[in-house]
């Protein structure tokens, strides 16, 4: 098992040398002189667009750059924001509890709306209910979040007055965006249960379940559930990606704080520093939650460590 | 044990949550006590040092919080502030200020000449990484304390914006002491001497600014003395238009800035709410025509472009009462003179035909013209937002298709669409620019600004660069003023631009907010303001 999970943490080391190459190559692939881009709001003299370029280092060789880049980034210095001139690790130090608030809120809501969903539509194969639970999945699969967001914002903050339309705090602020982020995580949760669920409901052992004589709802939650939930766990760990993704248009609309805000701001401000150490950061989060999962897979399921190691 | 894993593993998630979910967390702008004042922005200030801020956002929160030397209302007027009075010197180089002697910065330290001299000092620090405060004092050569309340700025060549510059926020004054120790906080805490004084600040969510009970002096645009009527203000910061207007409904805040046009006749139809407008000032919205490249070098081609050009076809689809039609490249709140307006080109496509079959463009088989075989195609240079080029655009195409003018829409991203403009690639961009003084055209047309920010009509006129020269030099206001009415119509004449619309600053307020007003930047000043629930 250890030398399995060795093995795992070693193939990060690649990914994340790959993505500091992406996220540094950023800076040259967009067309134009990055430095004329960050000062383009202000009549400048060349003086001072040589100051920000040696200031950025962008009058050393590429090569230097780059070495300079993940040596400071491995020390867990991203460089300073062009536009707040503080250091991007502070900013994003302030804005990561909002954003794990807001995704774990958001998982929350797709694992328990998710795997009920599936459930039910599983146990009644081809009724109405299987047919209802799956088009309200294929609806939230479907809707842009944007769009729920600002329906939700209509229906609850101005109608209804429930909640309020912005800002971060407490549970009430939490909960209209945790439903816009989490529905379409819910929608695949609950299919993808009910495909398990059904493939493991034929299995032998359920049957064997059945004929010891145990209740359904034992055979059900005790013997079924508990194979059927193993994919879910790998699920779960692409779908955190995809919610830390959705986050910068939650946070946007709901006027949230958080990384997605920050990386928006960046972009919009053309404070390269600022984007390049935020998705730095939620890339490096990205593949180690998914190291994670991989782990706890393997855990849970003894067959691919075996299988493997 | 092994066999129950995914159940732990669930337990665990559960219990991660809730502990995250009670984790402490950001303080909540809701639950406002009476007094409270909320106000949506639709952006974050990247700082609130007035001095290091590159950001209009900023100065609109803090132009109840710092003071300036000098205030320019809405009617464009310089009177004294933080001066009681000022002389400019004979060859227009310095301006010696008179402070008042009974004012104290909100740590309790005292405004006097060093403070002056402090900012100014500290704005020109090339250890200091300035925003546009370093424009705003282009020149300076240092600064003089005469004695305790006099205070001597000099430039090293005549730099006559500058008392209209020193009366804006990017100069506006903040408590030495305070910058000297406060470290980090200096960026979301500026120490002033204005009616409120910055109270927290919740990156990506608000700022609060309270009231401060002592201030006892008359402010320039009031006619009371004494504190502020409101106790508290709380700007949240929403950057997604239809939220913001949605917290306004719903009583979420009690006003908001930057109402998107489409959202604006809803919002007049609410008995419930208040809209209220403040001209820009600086340059309109406006298409700088490159006069570098064919066909655009003639200058028949961009008078009839002047002409063919539909001003009300912009006001009625796209800016539906957020801006008025313009004919300068002033905005007029900046310059409005009879004899700009006499040279103006108005609406006429009949003349631009004419025009253009004069420059000998003559009508071809598809309706565009051309001339020598050639057609006549102008590429416009625009900003690709992601929904589609800026709608000015399609607007302008539609209009010069009218009259033979085929107009390639070069929608592209921002940081190619600067390129094309620094290298006079294209026929030129829509663009604007915010500037409290017309010395603003400086940027626009002087020729050592081809290739920069933002000479993009590509001009190199010695005539105007003579003119452009003079005004920043010229310190009496008369003379001055017909200097840049002299600009305007040589910019006009040759048809460097087509001005398009001066755009409004737009505010809505629920009907109970009262007596917020707005100085020449069109940012509100809120020590008047009162709410009734």
């Amino acid at each position: 098992m250890l030398t399995w999970i060795l093995r795992r943490v070693l193939a990060v080391v690649p990914v994340l040398f790959g993505v500091t190459l992406a996220v540094f190559s950023m800076l040259f692939l967009v067309p134009g002189d990055p430095v004329k881009m960050m000062l383009a709001e202000f009549v400048t003299n060349p003086d001072q667009v040589a100051q920000m370029r040696a200031q950025l280092h962008l009058d050393e060789p590429i090569l230097q750059q780059y070495g300079r880049f993940v040596a400071n980034a491995a020390r867990g210095d991203l460089g300073t924001s062009i536009r707040s001139r503080r250091p991007v690790i502070t900013e994003i130090g302030e804005n990561v509890a909002s954003t794990a608030q807001l995704a774990v809120a958001a998982m929350l809501v797709a694992v328990g709306v998710g795997v009920p969903l599936g459930l039910l539509a599983a146990l009644s194969r081809n009724s109405w209910l299987d047919v209802a639970s799956m088009g309200t999945a294929l609806l939230g699969v479907s809707m842009p979040s944007f769009w729920l967001g600002l329906l939700l914002i209509f229906v609850f903050s101005l109608h209804l007055t429930w909640f309020p339309a912005t800002g971060g705090g407490d549970l009430r602020h939490l909960i209209l965006p945790s439903i816009t982020l989490g529905t379409i995580a819910a929608a695949i949760i609950a299919r993808l249960t009910r495909s398990s669920m059904l493939e493991v409901l034929g299995q032998d052992y359920v049957r064997t379940a059945r004929a010891k004589g145990l209740g359904g709802f034992s055979v059900v939650v005790r013997h079924a559930l508990k194979n059927a939930l193993i994919p879910i766990i790998t699920i779960f760990g692409l779908q955190f990606g995809n919610l830390l993704a959705g986050a910068v248009i939650v946070e946007t609309v709901f006027s949230r704080p958080g990384l997605g805000r920050l990386i928006v701001g960046g972009i919009l401000s053309k404070d390269f520093p600022l984007v390049q150490g935020t998705v730095l950061f939620v890339a490096t989060v990205y593949v180690l939650i998914n190291l994670l999962v991989d782990v706890a897979y393997a855990y849970a399921d003894p067959r691919i460590r075996l299988g493997r190691a | 044990m092994r066999r129950s894993c995914p159940w732990r593993w669930f337990a665990s998630f559960v219990a991660l949550t809730l502990l995250t979910l009670m984790a402490p967390m950001v303080p909540t702008a809701a639950g406002q006590a009476p007094g409270t004042l909320v106000l949506g922005l639709d952006q974050e200030p990247p700082t609130l040092d007035p001095h290091a801020s590159p950001s209009a956002v900023t100065y609109q929160i803090i132009a109840s919080v710092t003071e300036n030397l000098v205030y320019k209302g809405a009617d464009g007027k310089l009177v004294p502030w933080l001066a009681e009075s000022w002389t400019t010197s004979k060859d227009g180089r310095s301006v010696t200020f008179k402070l008042r002697r009974d004012v104290k910065f909100h740590d309790g330290t005292p405004f006097n000449a060093d403070a002056v001299k402090f900012n100014f000092d500290r704005i020109v620090d090339p250890k200091f990484k300035a925003g546009g405060s370093r424009a705003a004092l282009a020149g300076y050569a240092g600064s003089k304390v005469l004695d305790e309340f006099s205070v001597q700025v000099s430039f090293e060549t005549p730099f006559a914006p500058f008392l209209t510059y020193a009366a804006s926020g990017p100069l506006s004054i903040v408590s030495p002491k305070a910058v000297r120790e406060s470290g980090d906080l200096v960026h979301t805490r500026p120490i002033g001497t204005g009616q409120f004084m910055m109270k927290d600040y919740v990156a990506k969510d608000h700022t609060t600014m309270v009231r401060v009970a002592d201030y006892k002096r008359k402010v320039p645009w009031s006619d009371r003395s004494g504190p502020a009527q409101l106790e508290t203000v709380v700007w949240k910061f929403i950057p997604e238009a239809g939220t913001r207007v949605t917290t306004l409904e719903s009583g979420e805040t009690q006003g908001v800035y930057n109402v998107p046009a489409q959202s604006l006749p809803r919002l007049e139809g609410n008995q419930a709410l208040r809209i209220e407008k403040a001209p820009w000032p600086g340059v309109p919205r406006i298409w700088l025509l490159n006069i570098t490249k064919p066909p655009l070098d003639d200058v028949k081609v961009r008078r009839a472009i002047n002409y063919a050009i539909d001003k009300d076809a912009f006001l009625a689809t796209i800016y539906k009462g957020t801006a008025l039609k313009a004919g300068a490249p002033l905005t007029a709140v900046m310059l409005d003179d009879p004899a700009v307006r006499r040279v103006a080109w108005p609406f006429d496509a009949a003349k631009a035909k004419a025009l253009l079959g004069e420059a000998g463009w003559l009508p071809g088989s598809d309706g565009i013209r051309t001339k020598s075989g050639q057609r006549l195609e102008i590429v416009l240079n625009a900003i690709e937002y992601g929904g589609g080029p800026d709608p000015t655009a399609q607007i302008i195409q539609a209009s010069l298709q009218e009259v033979g003018i085929d107009v390639k829409i070069k929608a592209q991203a921002r940081p190619p669409w600067y390129e094309d403009n620094y290298r006079c690639a294209t026929h030129g961009p829509v663009m604007f620019l915010r500037s409290t003084d017309p010395d603003g055209l400086f940027a626009l047309f002087h020729s050592s600004l081809v290739g920069g920010n933002f000479n993009w009509s590509c001009v190199k006129n010695p005539k105007l660069d003579a003119l452009l020269e003079q005004g920043r030099r010229e310190s009496d206001p008369a003379k001055r003023r017909a200097i840049y009415v002299s600009i305007e119509q040589f910019a006009i004449e040759e048809a460097l631009a087509v001005p398009l619309v001066d755009e409004l600053s737009v505010w809505a307020y629920r009907s109970g907010v009262q007596g917020v007003k707005y100085n020449f930047n069109a940012y509100p000043i809120l020590g008047d303001a009162t709410l009734r629930k």
